[in-house]
């Protein structure tokens, strides 16, 4: 029987296509276990600077082994996710500073729990990870804020906002709120339960905490058990 | 129900402390799995070198991510293992031992699996290191060679042969596209399916049609 509710705090840059898979698997695990989730929009280019880690895609081996694996990870948690054409151009040339202002207004305007956060993140990841579209132009943001229920004018206050100096702040201090912690790369969630918190890379060392602490685990999707842990 | 048994091969290195719970994991399901486990010392020195990959230990923060993860990774796993930062400088005359062991009796064998455990908790658990002959000889006995053969087998482990399989072993890994350890590499339907590291176990049972039920299949 799982303890008290733990905060979870779910930091991440749409640029990243693990983070991708784990953020839906809490989200749908997130009435399952007893978390309060939060969302916490950061800039990965931020943090590989701030912590001198290379990108892991960087050694050959590595990127092939990526590519390979997330086809399969992805494929397991059903997230339909099919890498860009030009994988280190969508990455690292044009990049993702300004969705990630985006979602930093969005989540101002919200709180980071919030529902609109999770759409409009969802369907930014959607857009450089599953359908190879731009993630840089404000017609870009424009069309995934859409999509994820916003209406044109709250989009034009929240794509004005997104470039003012508090939110280019705020990012930056959520980024550094994740160095401060140690971060090295995404997705990096950290778990407050009785005044500690616990940090975790990767979904499986998030899952395996939990578990440990008395969760369920029922594989990919809760909502279809296929096996109790 | 599967029919023929499926070659799992698990590439490591006991410098390597997820190999360490990968390993632990794969002996525990080597008779719960329809499979055929095969054990696979290389060195990880040469997959860094040979893969350009950057060392963990050498970015600050995932170093020490990395203490903190283990701590948990093997309480969750049951694998008696303390991080810390070893002192050892490489272990390319462990690994050497480790394969004249494997060399003298076949990939599958009960000596290599003791062998290694023995090592990695010299490492690992408590500490006392295994670049001493001293300590390698002990671990052997720890794993029930004879003095004699633990002898051989140090003279073994220095010979041409030994040092060529341990390279040619290490190559294999990177001919997988290996850039760290523990690497494992399961051959079903014709194909190899290349996992890296100890946290994909519920997707590579799925993978090769088997389940995953946690850390400990057999509850004792």
């Amino acid at each position: 029987m799982a303890s008290s509710r733990k905060m979870v705090q779910f930091f991440y840059d749409i640029v990243s296509p693990y983070s991708w898979m784990a953020f839906e698997v809490v989200c749908s695990y997130k009435n399952v276990w007893n978390i309060d989730l939060k969302f916490k929009p950061v800039y990965l280019g931020g943090v590989m600077h701030g912590s001198s880690n290379r990108p892991p895609g960087m050694a050959p081996n590595n990127f092939h082994y990526m590519t390979k694996d997330l086809e399969r990870v992805s494929g397991y948690f059903g997230v339909p996710l099919y890498p860009p054409s030009d994988v280190f151009e969508a990455m690292f040339d044009k990049g993702t500073l300004n969705a990630m202002r985006f979602v930093t207004a969005v989540a101002k305007k919200e709180q980071e729990g919030g529902v609109l956060v999770e759409r409009v993140s969802r369907e930014l990841w959607k857009r450089i990870w599953s359908t190879d579209q731009d993630v840089t132009q404000p017609a870009s943001l424009t069309e995934a804020g859409l999509k994820a229920g916003l209406s044109a004018s709250e989009l034009e206050e929240i794509l004005t906002l997104s470039k003012s100096q508090p939110i280019k702040d705020k990012l930056k201090s959520v980024t550094q709120e994740a160095l401060d912690y140690q971060c090295f790369g995404f997705p990096f969630t950290v778990c407050h339960v009785n005044g500690k918190a616990e940090l975790f890379f990767v979904l499986t060392d998030l899952s395996s905490w939990l578990i440990a602490s008395g969760e369920k685990w029922v594989g990919p999707h809760p909502d279809k058990p296929t096996f109790q842990m | 129900m599967s029919n023929s048994r499926k070659v799992v091969k698990l590439f490591y290195d006991v410098i390597s402390p997820y190999s360490w719970l990968a390993f632990e994991v794969l002996c525990r399901y080597r008779n719960v799995w329809n499979i055929d486990l095969k054990f696979k010392p290389a060195l990880l020195g040469g997959v860094f070198r040979g893969s350009g990959n950057q060392e963990p230990r050498f970015v600050q923060n995932k170093f020490s991510y990395l203490i903190a993860d283990l701590k948990q990774m093997s309480e969750f796993f049951g694998v008696p293992l303390n991080p810390y930062l070893p002192g050892e400088k490489g272990t390319l005359n462990v690994m050497r031992f480790v394969t004249a062991v494997a060399e003298k009796e076949k990939e599958r064998g009960v000596l290599v699996e003791r062998v290694s455990r023995e090592l990695w908790k010299n490492i690992w658990s408590t500490h006392r290191g295994v670049t001493h002959p001293a300590l390698l000889t002990e671990a052997g006995l720890r794993a029930g060679l004879s003095a004699s053969e633990v002898e051989e087998l140090l003279i073994l482990s220095k010979s041409q042969q030994i040092k060529d399989k341990l390279k040619s072993v290490t190559q294999e890994a990177l001919d997988y596209q290996s850039f760290g350890l523990p690497l494992i590499v399961c051959h079903v339907n014709g194909k190899a399916e290349v996992f890296f590291g100890s946290d994909r176990f519920e997707l590579m049972a799925h993978r090769i049609g088997e389940k995953w039920v946690g850390p400990h299949p057999v509850k004792t």
